[in-house]
């Protein structure tokens, strides 16, 4: 009994340690950038989380409400934060204008520096918008406390970082 | 010689496969000739009777309407008008008009008629059917009447002048010694006093009975163009600014009008009414919109002198305001973004007569200090550095301290501008008000690329003998500078940005982003914020009391793409390209209200929301903060913590600048709902679809607390 307690006990305290080690990363997905000509395909919302747990990078999220249906959801690497870049890796996702989008993958040391940085986020393309329907950077846990609701400081201010590239 | 010949007969024929080459346009004659008439009626006031452009409307007609749509389709600008147009009134028409005025918009460049109606849904590249030449028939046709001038909706055409006849009892004249320290009961200009605090000192509202306020009176005001006003009171007589540049003289305690005076014209462009009308001595300044000037008796309302600032028929106008100071009025001057041989400038006149004491021009010419900012361009393609929003005054220094707008067109690439700083755009200016001339300048943004002013307020605070002078710009970065020597001080970072990479510590000179330097023509290059900031004219407010600068933020960013200008004498517009997206890490809370110390430049709090704000914030003595949003609300706030107090709703966005004022011992909160403008209005428009408002709707709302 003492040595099944103990196991336990260092279970517990190996994955305390793999969660305290775990960095996440988050946003909302909003509409990809758009004019009042293109705002009646590029509608939706969603939202994505992104885990790195020292080896492997967890990416799962939701979607909703798109105009069509998805086709493809993908990371990217941009410039920075708010800059869009090139694609890094693709995920898979539900092809239907709610759903699902997911994924597992392996980061190089370069690549782990720009998601620390801010510059990956997520894209989500559709029939009605193939260029972009949905995208949002990936960006520390920020809790939002309700509208008009005051926190002590600035808030939630990423600070721009581009001396990557 | 036969190379030449041979050379020559190429080119010929070449040209003449490209004339011949142009399809027929999508649309028949009858459509194109019905777009005539409605392009009048609900494009020209913005975009020019001739599709030139001017202000934020692009030209629709020529080489740089080529360089922007040639590549795009028919079907593409259909949507894009039908949508979004007239600004900020997408939908408004019917579908009919909407192709009409795409058939019109076509032929003006050039584009000839075919025999199938326009549906609205051809994939018709325009440079396959357009070439951006005008024909000879359209270019020289009587400009219509309706193009001239266009009636606002909901304004009765002709009736200018004094229409209300009326006289204040009695009247004390405005004097040096009333502007340099207001009564507490009096909102005499602009920001209240001469440092642009936006802070009255009234405290009978409080954080503890704000809760109770009522509505006392309101008022509707003129719709049809942009209001964006600020009450000014004096001994109990409100001075209110309306579209069509109307004047009233109100009771601010009861909302009876004693006299009003339509100077007119009614508006002809997206902007209606003066921000900001000044006070002094036995008269109110009225700059209008068709830039004018205008000394109207305080007492009966009727026109005493009027002068012209710039001539309106080139486009110019004045929506910033005045201030007035030791017998002159200042005013600025802005739609200086065509290519023209003027320049545009701040001036000073006699407030007695009218007579123009001085002008400074706000764009540095060949050979002229600053001069050699411009990449070398000719004198005519250096335009830009408006001042459309009044200036503020330091007694002691004698010194008047004004920001400038940005460069024109607005990027580096469309402007030629190369690296240069192109003075005096996006600049703190410090000058004597006597003479105009240039104490020292501080540029902010050396060769803005992204149209990010830093135009709006500056605001006159003290700290431990040190005169600093803080003002924060579309960026979203406040700046602190010495108001004596022009020094940098220090700045904080208000909201996300990636325009600049870093900004030196020591100067506060910024450094772009490698890809901005790097971007060519066609490049679609990501700016956060966006044109509507960071900080837009909505303005701060500084309580001295907690030293506190509390400050409308707004949260949004753009892809722009520069597209190519035209340089020929005439040719307007910004030309630029955007398409618009949520600030990374805001979740789409486009509005965030922040307070920052002002000493320290920390922020001591700060909250999100949907909505931006389109008012300018008020604090009070009794330390209780007002600001209200494009969502129609309006929040009372603890100035020290930033907890709302209390809360309303307006009929349409609340918008323009909120004020308080006291008559008989009792204080008033006066706030207005109003339509139009920019960015800040256009923006949040297309971001946040699900946010309605009616479209008509200027009005200004009289709150105080119940009378027991």
């Amino acid at each position: 009994m003492g040595l099944r307690l103990g196991g336990m006990a260092i279970l517990a305290l190996a994955l305390a340690a793999s969660q305290a080690a775990a960095e996440s990363f988050e946003t909302r997905l909003s509409p990809s950038p758009l004019t009042d000509g293109t705002r009646v395909n590029i509608t939706g919302e969603g939202r994505a989380l992104v885990t790195w747990d020292g080896n492997i990078l967890s990416v799962s999220g939701n979607f909703q409400d798109l105009a069509g249906n998805a086709t493809t959801a993908a990371l990217y690497d941009g410039l920075g934060i708010g800059i869009p870049g090139p694609k890094a890796f693709d995920l898979s996702l539900t092809q239907d204008k709610s759903g699902m989008i997911w994924g597992s993958l392996q980061l190089t040391r370069r690549q782990l520096a720009d998601l620390r940085a801010g510059h990956f986020y997520v894209q989500i393309d559709s029939e009605k918008a193939p260029d972009g329907n949905l995208h949002g950077w990936l960006l520390p846990p920020h809790p939002f406390p309700g509208e008009g609701v005051p926190v002590a400081g600035p808030g939630f201010l990423p600070q721009f970082d581009v001396s990557k590239k | 010689m036969k190379k030449l010949l041979a050379t020559s007969v190429l080119a010929v024929a070449l040209a003449s496969v490209a004339a011949l080459a142009l399809e027929d346009g999508p649309f028949t004659a009858d459509q194109a000739r019905g777009g005539a008439a409605s392009y009048a009626a609900n494009c020209a006031g913005c975009h020019g009777a001739r599709l030139q452009g001017a202000g934020e409307a692009p030209p629709l007609a020529g080489a740089s309407f080529m360089a922007a749509w040639g590549n795009r389709t028919t079907e593409e600008f259909y949507n894009l008008i039908k949508t979004s147009m007239p600004y900020g009134n997408g939908n408004s028409l019917d579908a009919a008009t909407y192709r009409s005025i795409t058939a019109y918009v076509l032929t003006y460049n050039g584009a000839k008629a075919g025999n199938t109606a326009l549906a609205g849904t051809e994939k018709t590249r325009i440079a396959a059917v357009a070439d951006g030449k005008t024909p000879a028939n359209l270019a020289q046709a009587p400009v219509p009447a309706a193009a001239r001038e266009q009636p606002a909706t909901s304004y009765p055409p002709g009736r200018f002048g004094l229409t209300v006849a009326g006289e204040l009892k009695s009247y004390n004249p405005v004097t040096d010694a009333m502007l340099a320290k207001p009564a507490d009961a009096d909102w005499l200009m602009y920001r209240r006093n001469y440092q642009g605090w936006s802070h009255s000192p009234l405290g009978q509202i409080t954080t503890a009975n704000v809760k109770d306020l009522q509505l006392v009176w309101s008022w509707a005001m003129n719709d049809g163009g942009a209001s964006q006003v600020t009450p000014i009171v004096h001994d109990g007589i409100m001075f209110l600014s309306n579209v069509a540049n109307t004047v009233q003289a109100l009771d601010a305690k009861t909302g009876e009008l004693i006299w009003e005076n339509r100077i007119g014209p009614a508006p002809t462009r997206a902007y209606g009414a003066t921000r900001a009308l000044a006070l002094y001595g036995d008269k109110v300044f009225v700059p209008t919109t068709d830039a004018k000037l205008y000394g109207l008796d305080a007492k009966t309302g009727k026109i005493v002198w009027q002068t012209v600032i710039e001539d309106a028929k080139e486009g110019y106008s004045n929506t910033g305001g005045a201030i007035a100071i030791k017998g002159k009025v200042l005013v600025g001057l802005t739609y200086c973004n065509r290519y023209e041989t003027k320049h545009c400038f701040i001036s000073a006149y006699d407030a007695d007569t009218g007579k123009v004491a001085w002008r400074f021009k706000t764009i540095a010419l060949k050979g002229e200090p600053g001069g050699d900012t411009w990449n070398n361009l000719p004198d005519e393609f250096r335009q830009g550095a408006e001042t459309w929003i009044a200036g503020t005054y330091d007694p002691e220094l004698n010194t008047t301290y004004w920001g400038t707008a940005q460069s024109k067109p607005w990027t580096r690439l469309s402007r030629g501008s190369g690296i240069g700083a192109t003075l005096y755009a996006n600049s703190t200016l410090a000058l004597d008000p006597d003479t105009g001339k240039l104490k020292w300048h501080y540029t902010h943004a050396p060769g803005e690329n992204f149209d990010l002013d830093e135009v709006f307020e500056r605001v006159l605070v003290d700290h431990d003998g040190s005169k600093d002078v803080l003002t924060i710009g579309k960026v979203g970065v406040l700046w602190k500078l010495n108001r004596v020597t022009g020094q940098y001080e220090d700045s904080a970072q208000t909201v996300f940005q990636n325009v600049y990479e870093k900004i030196d510590p020591r100067t506060g000179v910024p450094t772009y982003r490698k890809d901005v330097l790097e971007a060519k023509i066609g490049d679609w290059i990501s700016s956060c914020p966006g044109p509507a900031g960071g900080h837009d004219w909505p303005a701060t407010s500084y309580d001295p009391k907690t030293d506190l600068m509390v400050i409308p933020l707004h949260q949004s960013c753009v892809l722009m793409r520069a597209e190519p200008m035209e340089k020929k004498i005439g040719v307007g517009g910004n030309s630029a390209s955007q398409k618009l997206f949520e600030m990374p890490g805001t979740d789409g809370n486009l509005g965030k209200l922040a307070a920052y110390n002002t000493k320290t430049m920390k922020a001591e709090w700060s909250f999100q929301q949907k909505a931006p704000f389109l008012t300018g914030v008020l604090t009070t003595g009794g330390g209780v903060g007002f600001v209200g949003d494009f969502d129609r609300r309006v929040r009372a706030f603890e100035t020290a913590t930033g907890r709302t107090l209390w809360q309303t709703r307006l009929p349409t966005s609340a918008q323009g600048h909120i004020v308080s004022f006291a008559v008989d011992g009792k204080q008033y909160i006066a706030i207005e709902s109003g339509l139009g403008g920019g960015s800040p209005v256009g923006k949040p428009t297309t971001l946040l679809p699900d946010i309605h408002h009616p479209n008509n709707g200027n009005a200004i709302f009289v709150f105080a607390l119940p009378e027991n």
